[in-house]
């Protein structure tokens, strides 16, 4: 099944899914000589076996080392030829492959990609390493308090699995074997349920056949879902001799699915979008409390949260926790419209300049169509930024005050959190 | 189809201009040719937190005002500082293109209210406290002090905590009055625009600046070489930095030494990937080219666990000797040129990019290039020429910093 609409201004989209199950996507963009892919399969540290978390981060490195006719270094010297500018990488949900080249070189980069995810030759030879680089990223991440602390609110706030971090643990990928990795990665591999975008200077038929080729026979089976179990929450404080202490707090938020999402991106953005948004000015340009602060929302599926971020020296954290939660207490009694017209005006500039980037567009069609079921043009995210009022964001702000917050602090020494806050 | 234009306005600053009427949207920024190393040492650090005031205000602006203006544009924005050039930029719809260069035009001469300057004293201070937790960033100061000793680009572009602590408005206003200049700073413009409107508005905001002569320093460098640990403890990887000399960014080798730079330590498929992240011995290393004014670098980076230090370490000197040796074959070239090429092409869809690339080929020499120039200059880039870049600039003196747990 195809459909087919307009992108706003002379770009083309186009969705098909296959017999398989894998859905592509394609925007043809006017004025780029490049184009881009991103490829999202199923196979995130969510659906890690409970006694392998870190499985998904290790096979993101092994499956780019060799596949098809290819070895290893075959298969990276080839890309190179072809000035491929590529990553792969494990998330929550999926593993994802992003690639950015000269369009003419698609028809060779995406064959490919088709033996990467379809044939890779998982070499014994290179299991070792790539275990042995995620046990190093682990120790790195040690070494870098607010890495860290980007992996533990999200372990405290998210439901399991929702929440694991990536990475792993140590005891877990100690105990994996090529044997059992590989298993996995058939028992996980799927068309069903990945997204391939596609966008640039591409034409919409010209890449089906490409894909219907090379990923036509790729097996198709229900994604893996790991049991859910409910977030921990709460305060955690973790003892370090860091220069700054890192909090991080986090707070339930609507999932982007719901029609509520772009009042909440608004609010985010009054919250902490530019320079002029209320953390900014009110906590490190009035107060000078600290360098970085801000708060992001992210969303699952069917889950969102803000999650808010702020380093700062010792003397200064307890009164910028207090800044910021007093900021966030006081959001609920509403904005003012020179503010909701700030956040408008940035939104809908941000929805230009990333129309440019064909790697921002492969990237955005993708997650529009895991979220939305289909991806949005460029015109139907102005008119759904345009189509929030103050009426409408300041009901929202008093409906969805902040409560049952999930705080976690690295430092040399814990901070109060007001009990009624914590969940 | 894109055109460059240029011009020069009275009292010396230079507006560049890359225009493209397909583009939906254009990049704005001034570059000042001052950093780290035009600083003495007793104010170090106050380029950097200079640029930080830019955006506290000016006569009949407060930094409030800065800030909104900037999210009523919608504007991405914002500023950087390095040891040779201090930048500010925002990427704009061409509507607000205007508004956005009043905006930093009036920026450009600000007002530096003292209870402001104390205000953001705390925010450089945090911010020093911030990357004293990235041992990465750590081991990079090291590492270009032991390098460059008394040579100026061995500034810290933050300063430290005592110099920030020291410092004073007054020294502040000295170095500014000093460095920004008309004739010190270019004005770039990249993507769609009106050439002859932004003249006409850049006179009206900028004409009045009085000229100044301003001066770089360029005093010669005494390279040792040499190796020095330092240990932490609460560190549970070992980082290693090399420095070296390499050619400047005047320099004819500089798109050979690009090249070479790439085949060596790029983060995939490079010879340091295959020596040592390939197979599990560091999870990063990196071998970059740092074309500075004048003179160049080549820098080496990696980390890895403490107790394979001394492995790593042989690994990379060896990997450096073997090219010193035996060159780089015909398809390390070609891929590298490939990736190279690749790259600039993706950047140069964006305004943001080009407007950076030109208003940095300005600073620096005066001269642009459009994409297709720049590629041909890669494309020429062979075997011989490589060599040539090794034989002037053979990784030596080397100076080694690591930083890590060990004693």
């Amino acid at each position: 099944m195809s459909t087919v609409n307009t992108a706003g201004g002379k770009a083309r989209q186009d969705v098909m899914t296959f017999p398989n199950g894998l859905t592509l996507l394609v925007e043809s963009m006017p004025g780029v000589r490049s184009a881009a892919m991103t490829l999202l399969t199923p196979m995130g540290a969510a659906s890690d076996p409970a006694n392998a978390l870190g499985s998904a981060n290790v096979l993101a490195d092994w499956i780019t080392r060799g596949a098809g006719e290819r070895d290893n270094r075959a298969l990276t010297d080839y890309l190179d030829s072809l000035g491929v500018q590529r990553s792969a990488s494990a998330e929550t949900v999926f593993m994802r492959f992003s690639a950015s080249m000269l369009a003419d070189k698609l028809p060779e980069v995406l064959p490919a990609y088709g033996d990467i995810l379809l044939r890779p030759r998982l070499p014994e030879s290179g299991f070792g390493p790539a275990r042995d680089l995620a046990m190093q990223q682990l120790d790195a991440i040690e070494d870098e308090p607010s890495q860290k602390l980007n992996l533990l609110i999200k372990a405290r706030h998210f439901a399991e699995p929702y929440g694991r971090p990536v990475v792993g643990k140590k005891e877990h990928l100690n105990a994996l074997t090529p044997d059992a990795l590989r298993k996995d990665f058939q028992s996980r591999s799927t068309a069903r349920g990945s997204i391939l975008a596609v966008a640039g200077a591409v034409e919409f038929a010209a890449v089906r056949d490409l894909v219907e080729q090379h990923f036509g026979v790729w097996q198709s089976q229900e994604p893996v879902q790991q049991p859910v179990h409910a977030a921990e929450g709460g305060v955690f404080h973790e003892q370090q001799a860091s220069n700054q202490v890192q909090i991080g707090l986090a707070f339930d938020a609507v999932a982007e699915a719901d029609p509520d999402s772009i009042v909440l991106q608004l609010a985010m953005n009054i919250l902490s979008g530019g320079m002029g948004a209320r953390l900014f000015s009110e906590i490190r340009e009035k107060q000078g409390l600290c360098y970085a602060v801000s708060a992001g929302y992210m969303s699952l599926k069917h889950i969102g949260a803000v999650l808010g971020y702020a380093g700062t020296v010792p003397e200064r954290a307890q009164k910028t926790l207090d800044s910021f939660l007093h900021e966030l207490q006081r959001f609920s009694s509403g904005a003012q419209q020179d503010e909701l017209d700030r956040a408008q005006v940035g939104m809908k500039a941000r929805v230009i300049m990333n129309g440019e980037s064909s790697a921002a567009r492969a990237a955005a069609i993708a997650h529009d169509f895991y979220h939305y079921g289909r991806p949005r043009t460029l015109d139907e995210l102005r008119a759904r930024i345009e189509s929030v009022d103050l009426k409408r964001l300041n009901a929202f702000l008093e409906s969805h005050k902040i409560g049952k917050l999930t705080v976690v602090t690295i430092g040399p020494a814990p901070l109060a959190v007001p009990v009624d806050l914590i969940g | 189809m894109v055109t460059f234009k240029h011009t020069q306005l009275k009292n010396g600053m230079d507006i560049v201009a890359e225009i493209n009427p397909e583009a939906q949207s254009v990049a704005i920024g001034f570059m000042v040719k001052t950093g780290a190393r035009d600083e003495s040492g007793e104010v170090n650090g106050v380029s950097h937190f200079l640029e930080h005031m830019m955006f506290k205000g000016t006569s009949h602006r407060s930094s409030a005002d800065v800030n909104r203006e900037f999210d009523a544009m919608g504007a991405r924005n914002n500023a950087f500082t390095s040891n040779e050039v201090t930048c500010y930029w925002a990427h704009i719809l061409p509507e607000f293109l205007p508004d956005a260069l009043d905006l930093l035009a009036d920026m450009m001469r600000p007002a530096l209210r003292g209870e402001d300057f104390d205000m953001e004293k705390k925010v450089i201070l945090e911010e020093i406290a911030l990357y004293l937790d990235r041992p990465g960033h750590v081991l990079y100061e090291a590492v270009m002090e032991d390098h460059f000793r008394n040579h100026p680009l061995a500034h810290s572009v933050l300063g430290t905590k005592e110099s920030i602590t020291a410092l004073t408005r007054d020294q502040m206003q000295t170095y500014f009055d000093a460095r920004y200049g008309p004739g010190n700073m270019v004005l770039a413009v990249a993507g769609k625009l009106d050439f002859d409107e932004l003249v006409r508005l850049s006179e009206q905001k900028c004409g009045h600046w009085k000229h100044l002569d301003v001066h770089r320093q360029y005093p010669a460098a005494e390279f040792r070489g040499g190796v020095r640990h330092i240990t932490d403890p609460k560190l549970k990887r070992h980082y290693v930095a090399m420095i070296c000399p390499g050619p400047s960014a005047q320099h004819d080798g500089r798109y050979a030494a690009q090249v070479l730079s790439d085949v060596i330590g790029d983060h995939d498929g490079s010879r340091l990937y295959w020596a040592l992240v390939e197979p599990g011995l560091a999870d990063e290393a990196d071998f970059s080219f740092y074309p500075h004014d004048g003179m160049g670098s080549f820098f080496a980076y990696a980390s890895c666990d403490p107790a394979r230090s001394g492995q790593v370490a042989e690994i990379l000197r060896g990997e450096l000797k073997k090219i010193c040796d035996n060159g780089l074959t015909d398809q390390e070239i070609s891929r590298s040129k490939n990736k190279i090429a690749t790259a600039a092409v993706l950047q140069g869809e964006l305004p943001l990019g080009r407007m950076r690339n030109i208003c940095s080929r300005w600073i620096y020499n005066q001269e642009y290039k459009t994409l297709e120039e720049d590629l041909q200059l890669l494309e020429g880039v062979d075997a011989a020429a490589i060599k040539k870049v090794i034989h002037e600039f053979p990784f030596s003196p080397l100076t080694t910093t690591t930083l890590g747990p060990a004693r």
